[in-house]
């Protein structure tokens, strides 16, 4: 039922979570973080 | 290629910076938790990207061509070129999109070279 929305939350202005710096939000938002991998 | 390409002050082309992050982009086929992701979770999440992206900047004017790189490549990943039929519309869009978010990351934008991206390749 829920995919018969009609249209999804664009990303546009998604801001930055106040809490990403503090905690791993990464599993909240299922973003990764900026963070380069190790060469 | 690690050469400073020069930015033009005005372009019908413009240029998203490693806007798309996929989900797998640490290490193929897993996420940031190490799971495997479903090819078709990829897709979905790379369509609905394109979705918002098309609709956002089809607000500034028609867009003659939409690339998104899928290029791992550091200095490239996930670039959008974004090709406007005119300059104005091309500022336009550079206007409105400059200081937003997507998806919780700054947009970062300028105007492009490219004008034809069969020959957009570094030389």
């Amino acid at each position: 039922r829920s995919r018969s929305k009609s249209k999804r939350i664009s990303g546009f202005d998604m801001a930055p979570p106040a809490s990403a710096l503090l905690s791993g939000a990464a599993a909240v938002t299922g973003q990764i973080p900026g963070a380069t991998p190790a060469l | 290629c690690s050469r400073l390409h020069t930015k033009p002050s005005i372009s019908p082309t413009l240029l998203l910076s490693n806007m798309y992050q996929r989900p797998d982009m640490i290490t193929p086929g897993v996420d940031a938790q190490g799971q495997p992701i479903d090819p078709r979770t990829i897709q979905s999440h790379f369509e609905e990207f394109y979705e918002d992206l098309f609709e956002e900047l089809t607000k500034y004017g028609d867009i003659e061509s939409l690339n998104v790189c899928d290029n791992l490549a550091d200095h490239m990943v996930g670039n959008v070129y974004v090709q406007f039929r005119e300059e104005e519309h091309a500022a336009n869009a550079l206007r409105n999109l400059t200081g937003r978010f997507y998806a919780g990351r700054p947009i970062i934008v300028d105007f492009s070279p490219v004008t034809d991206f069969r020959e957009a390749t570094c030389r």
